[in-house]
Order: structure tokens, then C-alpha cells, then sequence
């Protein structure tokens, strides 16, 4: 009997080393697809200004289900020059401020762990004062499964940003993003992990009925370093968590999106991406194949 | 019967006035006279009226009063209808009357309303126009609405657009219209002109 309880001990142990030892990041990451995807300067363009056709062109084809990337994926550009320099939606442009960021992504799995790495040029600084005199670069992405959270599935993070959040014209400090509906039991929020330069530190958290930064249990790991003028921002994260982590699973797709904020900006004053879908083992915008 | 016919002749060469005039067999000049000066008089009556009708069809015409002059008129001249890389200008007749000779005529009987609220200064000063700009522009779209955007029409189409070459925002809102049978002034509103204060989701619909 106690012979048959080692034996078991010793194989638990093994299955257990065996299986971290397995869990490891890409070896060699530039064999792993890098999908471009370019971060505008939004301006003030919650998602109340994106719905309502009298603002915005655009509101009748994304009701008939249309993606922002659909329309505007190829002017990312040219529409953060015009935010940035107060030609629309922008009604305190800041001098200098970068109109957008071409950034690269990579995605990989083990079967344990997703991996994610993010490469971007940093943008020349605008020399406004510090917002965040901790962070002079924060990065963070979002998930959602299920497209239960309103206008995920075409708008990315665009869902939980609203115009009575922090940071917006005439909004309270006290209030952060939301989504509509909010709901961790029923799965109405959005996954978010974020990494902070100046503190070195990783955040997991959610957004439902607001937005949490602490408290998921899928993030292992970021870290992000800048080399000649470029930043690389890795992110370990378990395919599952817990309570306000998306799980993921092989063969699937999930919403997508991610924000940089440069120039130790806070708020609003990032650098977002459009909507885009990340599959697990499955063709998307930017797919993560296990290794 | 005899009494009777010569009876109806000396009555009606018996009747004066202007009517009996025009109806009496003229015995002075032959019909070949008659028609010649008739044709001639018709050609000046039509020219002439047609001459005064496209006088009122012309930018100038619409400029010469200031409602027009100082409130749309400088809004206008901001935009791709204007000035374009082509050179090709749409001016305020070209979007706003009709060239087909019979909504022609209906559009300027409507328009002679214009003529009273000229009189009585309904938007004559820029305060009064804005305050009127709402109920004006949703008077023009749903005219442009209801005639399938026929003005628009005269110099654009769907049908000859070459999608493909568009940019990816035009391409799909395009595609979309085509497939809805949607026409131009559904999302074209405020493509000349300022839009007006106050517009509702069902403006857009």
C-alpha cells in the first residue's frame, strides 16, 4: 500500500514537472507569424459617438453588423493624423502627440499557456507634460468570448469605452470603463491584462460593470523591454483562469484589441487598435498555433 | 330654317367686345398670314419665357439674395462640389432643380412660396436661417429622397462607379447601397452644406 501511494506521489510530481517544463514561450519567436496591425490616436470617440449616425458616417453599416477594421483598417493612419491635430473629435490636441503606432503581433500556445508578443517603434515624444510620471509606456489587450458584450465582436475594445469615462470631456475621475450590461456570472465582460514600464509590473483584471485591475488568475508573466528605440512586450497568460479571465480553448476565436499608452499618457490619450479576432489553433486576425 | 341661319349671323356680327373680336373670320389677312405671325409670336412668347425661367436656374440668380448669399452660399463653397481636382463644379440649380422640363416647372411653382418668405423675412437675418435650417434641409432630403436623389443622379450613379477603385470606406458603404437599393441623399446629407443643429437618429434612417 505504501509502495502503491509513492509510486503515485512520485508520478504526480512528474506529471506536474513534466508539464511546466513543457509550458515554455515560442524558442525563436521570428518563426512565429507577425500579424501588422496599426493603433490610432482615437480622440474622444467613445462608443455612444461611434453608434450615433448623426456623428458618425459609419453607425448604419456597423448596426448591419459591418467591423470598424472593415471600413477603416486600411486609413488607421490617416485617421489618428486628423484626430491628433484637432481636425475632429480631438477638442485638446496635444502638440507633438504621435497620430498612430504600427505595431506587430505574435501569438503562440502550448496547450497550457498563450503567448503573446507585441513589437512596436516607440514614436518621437511630444514633450506635453507627464500624465503618468510612473509609466512612460503602459500596453495592454482585451478578450471576449461569445460576442455577449455589445459591439466586441466588431469594435474591439471600443465596447467598454464610454464618453462618461475618466479622462473624457466633462466626465467624473472617479469613473472608469464599463461595458454595457456588465456581468462576470453571465460572461458580459472583457479580459484585460496590462503592463506597466515604470513599474515593471503586470496587472489582471476585467472590465464589467467597471474596471477592475487585479484579481484574474490567467496571467503568468510580462515583461517588455526597449532595444534601439523599439519596444517588445511579451505576455504570458494560461489558456484558463478564473473568474474574470476568458477561457480559451483550441479551435476557437475570441475578440480582440489592445492600447499603448506612449508618452506617459493616461486616459484616452492612448493609442488604440481596431476590433480583430485572435484564434487558438484557428485561422484569425492573428492566430496563436500551438508550438 | 333661312330666316333662321341669317338671323344667328347678323347676331353675331352684332356682338362686340374683345372675345367677339378674336372669334370673327378676319377678312383682312389670309391664314398663311395669320399662322407665320402666330408661329412667330410663339417662338418669342416661349423664348422669351424660357429665357426668364433659366435666369431664375443660375448660382447668380440665387446669390442675388442674401439668404442665400450669406448663409449656405459660403458653407458650400468648403466643399468637393465646389472646387475638386477636376474642375468640375456643381452649382446651386444642379442639385436643386430639377432638369427634366416637367419637375422643373413643379419645383419652381413650389419655389414661388420662396417669394413670400422673401416678402415677410422669414429667414432674413443668419439667426432666423439657423433657427429654420432643421426644417429646410429635412424639406430638401425628403424631396431628394422621394425623387430617388434624381439631381444627384444627373451626374452620379452607382451603376458606374468603379467600386473596386474606391477607398475601403466608400467601398463598403457602396457595396452596401447597392445591395439595399439605398439612394445617395441616405447618407449624403450635409455633403454641400453645414448640417443643421438638432438631428435625430431617424434623420439617418
Amino acid at each position: 500500500m505504501k509502495k502503491i501511494m509513492m509510486t503515485s506521489l512520485a508520478g504526480a510530481i512528474f506529471t506536474l514537472t513534466a508539464g511546466s517544463a513543457l509550458a515554455a514561450a515560442p524558442a525563436d519567436w521570428s518563426k512565429v507569424p507577425a500579424t501588422s496591425i496599426s493603433l490610432l490616436y482615437p480622440g474622444v470617440s467613445p462608443i455612444e459617438w461611434i453608434t450615433k449616425g448623426t456623428e458618425h458616417g459609419g453607425a448604419r453599416v456597423l448596426r448591419k453588423g459591418e467591423t470598424c477594421a472593415g471600413c477603416h483598417s486600411e486609413e488607421v493612419g490617416d485617421m489618428g493624423q486628423l484626430i491628433a491635430s484637432g481636425g475632429k473629435i480631438e477638442p485638446s490636441p496635444i502638440p507633438g502627440k504621435a497620430p498612430f503606432i504600427d505595431a506587430k503581433v505574435q501569438a503562440a500556445n502550448d496547450g497550457e499557456n498563450l503567448y503573446l508578443r507585441f513589437v512596436w517603434k516607440q514614436p518621437a515624444a511630444s514633450g506635453a507634460p507627464q500624465m503618468d510620471e510612473n509609466n512612460p509606456v503602459k500596453i495592454a489587450y482585451m478578450l471576449e468570448a461569445g460576442d455577449k458584450v455589445e459591439l466586441a465582436g466588431q469594435s474591439g475594445c471600443w465596447g467598454s469605452c464610454h464618453g462618461d469615462a475618466r479622462t473624457m470631456p466633462g466626465a467624473a475621475e472617479t469613473k472608469t470603463k464599463y461595458v454595457k450590461g456588465g456581468s462576470l456570472p453571465d460572461g458580459v465582460f472583457y479580459d484585460l491584462n496590462q503592463w506597466r514600464s515604470g513599474e515593471n509590473k503586470a496587472y489582471d483584471g476585467h472590465v464589467a460593470t467597471e474596471r477592475v485591475m487585479e484579481g484574474g488568475q490567467a496571467l503568468v508573466s510580462a515583461d517588455g523591454k526597449l532595444t534601439d528605440g523599439v519596444w517588445t512586450v511579451d505576455f504570458t497568460r494560461k489558456l484558463r483562469g478564473g473568474e474574470g479571465d476568458v477561457a480559451l480553448e483550441s479551435g476557437k476565436t475570441y475578440n480582440f484589441g489592445f492600447a499603448i499608452h506612449d508618452d506617459s499618457s493616461i486616459g484616452r490619450f492612448h493609442h488604440v487598435s481596431l476590433g480583430y479576432k485572435l484564434g487558438i489553433d484557428t485561422e484569425a486576425d492573428i492566430t496563436a498555433l500551438k508550438q | 330654317m333661312a330666316d333662321q341661319d341669317s338671323r344667328n349671323t347678323q347676331e353675331s356680327q352684332q356682338r362686340t367686345g374683345f372675345f367677339a373680336y378674336l372669334c370673327r373670320p378676319n377678312v383682312h389677312y389670309s391664314l398663311a398670314s395669320i399662322l407665320v405671325v402666330g408661329i412667330i409670336a410663339g417662338v418669342l412668347f416661349w423664348g422669351g419665357f424660357n429665357t426668364a425661367l433659366e435666369m431664375t436656374n443660375t448660382e447668380e440668380f440665387c446669390l442675388s439674395c442674401h439668404e442665400m448669399r450669406d448663409n449656405v452660399y459660403p458653407e458650400y463653397k468648403e466643399t468637393i462640389h465646389y472646387t475638386n481636382r477636376t474642375g468640375v463644379r456643381a452649382t446651386c440649380p444642379d442639385c436643386h432643380v430639377p432638369k427634366e422640363w416637367g419637375y422643373k416647372m413643379i419645383r419652381k411653382i413650389e419655389a414661388s412660396r420662396e417669394l413670400w418668405g422673401k416678402i415677410v423675412g422669414t429667414i432674413d437675418t443668419p439667426e432666423k436661417f439657423e433657427a429654420k435650417r432643421l426644417t429646410l434641409a429635412r424639406n430638401e432630403w425628403k424631396r431628394m429622397k422621394a425623387s430617388d436623389s434624381r439631381e444627384c443622379r444627373n451626374c452620379h450613379s452607382l451603376e458606374s462607379m468603379n467600386i473596386e477603385t474606391q477607398k475601403q470606406r466608400a467601398r463598403k458603404q457602396h457595396e452596401m447601397a447597392l445591395a439595399e437599393n439605398m439612394t445617395c441623399i441616405d447618407c449624403h446629407k450635409g455633403i454641400a452644406h453645414h448640417l443643421p443643429e438638432g438631428m435625430t437618429d431617424e434623420d439617418y434612417d
